[in-house]
């Protein structure tokens, strides 16, 4: 097995709060106000059921989604299934690339900095993208401390300028509004199709289904936590503080004698958000290959992450652009990824390994 | 001519060397025999006291059987090729013939000159045992023997260095240590030919699967309290003689945190000690980075007092801020290396040098300022605090000090990332080096950079997969 | 036969490739950075208004080298445009390094400021991200300028010694209501749409400004014409430039023409004598125009209302004498329902007095007792406490200023009233007051 169980719950709990950490909060304010929190629950609700369903059927299944779709459909078929999964998970990790840009040249360099110093960026990736999910596991095995130890230390700093009942009324604004921001944010909702590639990779053991589906569900608390504080803090004003992650602890009261010790916090962190980021690529080039039939897995990642870091440098100055386009259009192929296939998945053949049955 | 002129020859004419010395002597009855050996390796009081002295009674008619019987050296054994005795007088043995005899006889008489068993420099223990290994195989063995009297304690020795021959003893004890894992080391080290073994930091690059990693994948234990409990653990030890640093695999990162003082003394302080060990190795690796990054690309890092007591230090610099620590730490190293290289009394003079004149007359003249002087230094302290791994540190320092100069606190984050990633996926015989972390061994954190006490640690570490899997259990009344 | 390359040599390459680019930027690290060496940090900014442009003048770090610890000097840099952007583009230009906000501790508003929108000229400062929310806003009695230029009593620097009367101790005694951007931005971005912000006031050493909050009024400020007395030189060049502004430096030489102010202007105020500085009374604005000064008991009254207040002290007459009360414990908030039909606003108020001056010569046995503060005195601090919020209420009403949140308020408690109350709300309110101070024995 490439991949154990509590790396799977790390993964689900860490990257997908991490992932949520910079414009998400922002663009639901701006979507939504003070009703922020209900689209974000929507959203989590509808993951957390896919996510159970898939957790489930991980326990009726020892074969992979490549291994489920190759019996059903065909060696051809899966492969034409997992290259709209790599085209997904590539256009998934497109716009937290340029997120990820943009907060790191406002908040890691005090002045307007050269595109040069996000290239780095693309030279991870291509490394890191080619490893295999032991490595992610592993990786995750790092991370989810990392992850717990920073954000409680980012709360502890900033929960005490929060006003929660800035929140209020609740459920006030136009529902219009709270469906525009679940569409507005499902680009950043990729979790189920990582259970689904995770899926056979990992030996299943009773209650993991709980586990799995509980791991998920506290990194959902720990976004909606982080959105509340977010908002308590900004009120109003919290649309237009983007990368929210970056501005929740700047009102503790130690800052101003100590200086900006959260800085160091959001480096460490930083790691996370790196790895979190890296996954919908990793996964991307895994798919890939597996779409082409080949095992030079470092190819690929090496040609995705060219083509990326040709995007990101060509596309930087219409990031506003791209930004309206994604959100606006990606909540389709998220209701046919995240949603359709995962629930499809039951519907294919899924006989457990005779040598295991027995 | 006589046989044992013949084969006095057939050995000289090998070992040509002038330190090859042949001692001829005959009994009070006529006897003929020479004893031949190297000169300053063996110990000629005892030649003379257990061969010569009883072989001088030798009847002239005795047979070999009876000549052996003779000899009151232990260490003895028989020898007909010429060759058998040749490696023996090399190794430091003698190799006595008999005069009409072709067999010889082999007296253990070694005794290569070996210092005092002493105190490592870099495992001091201010609790606990203070022998230390030094350079003599035969001794160190002793060392352990001393301490491991388990009847499952094995040693395999075997000889590398084709010139050097040297010997290097594996040692395990069966049932504890990973299944098949002495004869897979055995095997990788037999793959090597090389010259000579000088240290067993040659076996170590023997060992490494990546040799070019700046990772190294060899624990290595200095005392022999500290290598018996690793090998109790479940590790293997390899003992090389001539070396004083014995090798330890598998091998994972949170050992060098680990010191010997930590099992001898309590476990809140051994935590305490740990931890600091870790905030201390991050200090010494990140902090000239940070203080170069946050100069050049996040002034908000460093607090507004401090900021100002800096920019007044740096204000009128000729250099920019990378390059003036570039050079600080260049001079750092420098002195570093010719602190240890030079003879003990110039150090003296280049401490003064170094601190009071080089580091003085440098801020003095606005070369360098004051805090990158006390950054630097730090730095160089903190990395002290882990010994051990202080050739990787070091490099680690350079990496995050040049991309943080190079290109600000992003590319700091990407290095730690990659090393991550790189270090996640290293394996020291098939023990992950980021191991109980990733993979998560729960109940390996015991004692990772928490120390708990001595009876939360009842099973030896879950990453060895030992058949033996208890090493302390307490028998209730 | 194509030989396959070795994979650990390409990556050796690699890395030597990557290694020798880095040293390359590491040695020329100047590719449109901006490092210690070429960065002026900000400590203050003033803002001032007249006419029809904005005049922003920094109070701007110089480090000067030192080996033995801090070397400051600070000097005034004024810019001047159309827009807060402008004239902080001219102080970039002038100073020829690139100014750095993130450590601008310090917002002054000048009163030249009144007739703008406050919420259009801090806005820049909030929405653009120039400075950190943590920055703290004052209004200040004349120009920003000549406040910023003045030389403290209590501190080498201006801004320091005001921030020194804005701070948390002063905020939690009520005697000042520090207000940073995220206050003002919040209050810009709520249903009330109404802000206020301490309003600095310099006072001559050794006088007082109003004693305290009973209303009794002491002190001497600086006339606005003697502050600028002596500024005149320096005031002629700055309108000689037409606003251009210009540099001051503060720790003195000539001013005069071209734009340089020098520390004319501070060695003519007072006769170059140092001030200090006074935070007793709030500037309010309501929709972001200036609607007024709230004297000292109203500020006090709002103080106690919108701060954690930990000591307070009250002034009040019981029995023809005049006392001064600690205020502990202070429990203090705004509730509003809507009952029958009409807004009421309740206003509550609890704290443990003490006496801690009396201004009479006391019989030393009745200091003993000085713990207990009668009924008589309670009453008196009661009917204070209330003079007090009566006085802030009466105020917003007639300025129209929603001080006290109450339309957000409505909007998030009451929701269902909010259409029906919000364009009259401040007045259909019924004020009810549950003021309850105690002695502290």
């Amino acid at each position: 097995m490439k991949i154990n169980t509590r790396q799977v719950c790390f993964i689900l709990f860490a990257y997908t709060a991490a992932s949520r950490l910079l414009m998400y909060p922002s663009v639901l304010s701006a979507a939504c106000r003070r009703d922020l929190l209900f689209p974000a629950l929507v959203n989590f609700v509808i993951s957390t059921l896919v996510i159970l369903s898939l957790a489930i059927l991980s326990s009726r299944t020892d074969k992979t989604f490549y291994g489920l779709l190759r019996d059903s459909m065909g060696k051809v078929g899966a492969r034409v299934v997992f290259g709209f999964f790599a085209v997904y998970f590539l256009l998934a990790a497109f716009m937290p690339i340029f997120e990820h840009e943009q907060y790191i040249h406002a908040i890691f360099y005090d002045t307007t900095s050269t595109r040069v110093v996000f290239l780095p960026f693309f030279i991870f990736t291509a490394y890191a993208a080619c490893k295999s999910f032991t490595n992610i596991g592993r990786c995750a095995d790092i991370c989810a401390p990392i992850f717990a130890v920073c954000m409680t230390l980012i709360f502890l700093m900033g929960v005490g300028e929060a006003k929660f009942v800035t929140l209020l009324p609740m459920l006030k604004e136009p529902p219009a509004d709270i469906i525009k921001g679940v569409g507005d944010t499902a680009l950043w909702f990729t979790e189920p199709c990582w259970l689904l590639m995770f899926m056979g990779h990992f030996k299943y053991r009773k209650g993991d289904a709980a586990k799995i589906t509980l791991s998920y569900a506290a990194g959902a608390l720990t976004v909606l936590f982080f959105l509340a504080i977010f908002q308590g803090i900004y009120g109003g004003i919290a649309s237009s503080r983007t990368f929210a992650i970056a501005r929740t602890s700047l009102f503790f009261s130690a800052i101003e004698s100590i200086g900006r010790i959260d800085l160091l916090i959001l480096f460490v962190l930083e790691v996370v958000l790196l790895f979190s980021l890296v996954l919908n690529i990793q996964l991307g080039v895994h798919t890939a290959a597996k779409c082409i039939g080949t095992d030079r897995l470092a190819v690929v990642s090496l040609v995705i992450n060219a083509l990326f870091a040709l995007t990101v440098l060509i596309f930087d100055k219409y990031y506003g652009a791209i930004y309206e386009l994604f959100t606006g259009w990606f909540w389709i192929p998220s209701i046919i990824f995240v949603l359709a296939i995962p629930l499809l998945a039951w519907t294919l053949k899924r006989r457990k390994n005779e040598k295991k049955a027995g | 001519m006589a046989t044992l002129e013949k084969n006095i020859k057939a050995v000289k004419d090998v070992l040509k060397s002038e330190d090859v010395l042949v001692f001829e002597f005959t009994s009070k009855e006529g006897k003929k025999f020479a004893a031949i050996y190297a000169d300053g390796l063996i110990n000629k009081e005892l030649l003379g006291e257990l061969v010569i002295k009883p072989l001088s009674e030798c009847k002239k008619d005795a047979e070999y059987e009876q000549i052996k019987k003779m000899i009151a050296s232990p260490e003895f054994k028989d020898g007909e090729k010429i060759k058998d005795a040749i490696k023996e007088i090399s190794a430091g043995n003698v190799a006595v013939f008999i005069d009409g005899e072709k067999s010889f006889m082999i007296a253990g008489l070694k005794s290569p000159p070996v210092r005092a068993v002493a105190e490592p420099p870099t495992q001091v223990a201010v609790h606990g045992p203070r022998e230390g290994f030094i350079e003599d195989i035969k001794i160190n063995m002793g060392l352990i023997r001393k301490r491991i009297k388990s009847p499952d304690f094995m040693v395999k020795t075997i000889t590398v260095g084709k010139k050097s021959e040297t010997a290097v003893a594996i040692v395990y004890i069966e049932g504890t240590c990973p299944k098949g894992l002495p004869e897979k080391i055995e095997k990788q080290i037999k793959n090597n030919e090389i010259d000579i073994v000088a240290d067993s930091s040659y076996i170590s690059n023997f060992m490494t699967r990546h040799p070019r990693s700046l990772f190294k994948q060899c624990g290595i234990a200095e005392k022999p309290d500290v290598f018996c409990a690793k090998v109790c653990e479940g590790r293997v030890g390899i003992v090389v003689d001539g070396s004083p640093i014995c090798l330890t695999v598998p091998y994972m990162l949170v050992e060098d945190f680990q010191s010997v003082e930590d099992y001898y003394i309590t476990s809140y302080r051994a935590t305490a000690l740990r931890i600091l060990r870790v905030l201390a190795l991050m200090v010494g690796i990140f902090l000239p980075a940070l203080y170069i990054t946050a100069q050049l690309f996040k002034i908000q890092i460093i607090p507004f007092k401090l900021l100002m007591n800096i920019s007044s230090s740096v204000a009128g610099l000729a250099l920019t801020p990378s390059v003036e620590m570039f050079l600080t730490l260049f001079v750092l190293e420098v002195l570093n290396e010719a602190s240890i290289r030079m003879p003990k009394y110039v150090g003296l003079a280049l401490s003064v040098v170094g601190a009071l004149v080089l580091g003085d007359t440098a801020v003095k003249a606005g070369i360098i300022s004051t805090p990158a002087i006390i950054i630097i230094a730090f730095s160089a302290i903190c990395l002290y605090t882990v010994p051990s791994n202080i050739e990787t540190t070091t490099m680690l320092r350079w990496m995050f000090l040049i991309v943080a100069g190079s290109l600000g606190p992003f590319s700091m984050v990407i290095l730690g990332a990659y090393i991550i990633c790189y270090l996640v996926n290293e394996q020291s015989y098939g023990v992950p080096l980021l191991a109980p972390f990733a993979p998560l061994v729960k109940s390996d954190l015991y004692d990772s950079l928490v120390k708990a006490n001595m009876f939360a640690l009842e099973k030896r570490p879950g990453v060895f997969n030992s058949d033996d899997k208890v090493r302390l259990k307490k028998n209730e009344d | 036969m194509k030989k396959r390359l070795d994979k650990g040599k390409i990556s050796s390459v690699l890395y030597w490739l990557l290694f020798i680019a880095l040293m390359g930027l590491f040695f020329t690290n100047d590719f449109g950075l901006m490092d210690i060496h070429k960065t002026s940090i900000i400590t203050a900014v003033g803002i001032d208004c007249p006419e029809e442009e904005v005049v922003v003048t920094a109070e701007v770090a110089v480090p000067q080298p030192s080996q033995s610890g801090e070397n400051i000097k600070y000097t005034l840099v004024q810019g001047s445009g159309l827009t807060i952007a402008d004239a902080l583009d001219e102080i970039n230009s002038k100073l020829g390094l690139y100014p750095k906000l993130q450590f601008c501790q310090l917002i002054l508003v000048g009163e030249t400021c009144r007739d703008k929108d406050v919420f259009r000229v801090l806005g820049c400062f909030y929405r653009k991200n120039y400075s950190e929310l943590t920055t703290l806003v004052a209004m200040c009695e004349g120009n920003a300028s000549d406040m910023l230029a003045m030389k403290s009593e209590v501190s080498d620097r201006t801004s320091e010694a005001i921030r020194n009367v804005l701070s948390d101790e002063i905020n939690k005694s009520g005697n000042a209501i520090a207000q940073n951007l995220k206050d003002i931005a919040l209050l810009e971005y709520s249903k009330s749409r109404a802000c206020f912000m301490s309003y600095v006031q310099p006072v001559m050493p050794g006088t007082s400004q109003d004693g305290g909050n009973g209303g009794n009024k002491g002190g001497e400020p600086i006339p606005q014409d003697e502050q600028q007395g002596g500024e005149q030189q320096g005031q002629q060049g700055q309108s000689g430039q037409g606003g251009q502004g210009g540099e001051q430096g503060q720790s003195g030489g000539s001013g005069g023409g071209g734009g340089q102010q020098g520390q004319s202007g501070q060695s003519g105020q007072s006769g170059g004598q140092t001030v200090e500085f006074v935070t007793h009374k709030t500037a309010f604005f309501s929709e972001g125009h200036f609607k007024g000064v709230l004297d000292d008991t109203q500020s006090f009254a709002l103080a106690v209302l919108v701060n954690k207040i930990r000591v307070a002290v009250l002034q009040c007459d019981a029995e023809d004498l005049h006392y001064t009360l600690g205020l502990k414990y202070v429990k203090s908030g705004v509730d509003l329902k809507v009952n029958n039909g009409v807004p009421e606003v309740t206003i509550s108020f609890k704290a443990k007095a003490l006496i801690q001056g009396v201004r009479v010569v006391v019989d030393p046995e009745k200091i003993m007792k000085d713990d207990e503060v009668s009924n008589v005195i309670l009453q008196s601090a009661n009917k204070e406490m209330e003079r007090c919020f009566n006085g802030l209420i009466e105020q917003c009403v007639k300025t129209d200023s929603d001080l006290l949140g109450l339309k957000e308020m409505l909007y998030k408690f009451n929701n269902k009233y909010y259409d029906a109350f919000s364009n009259d709300l401040l007045s259909r309110i019924r004020v009810k007051y549950n003021i309850d101070i105690q002695s502290v024995s």
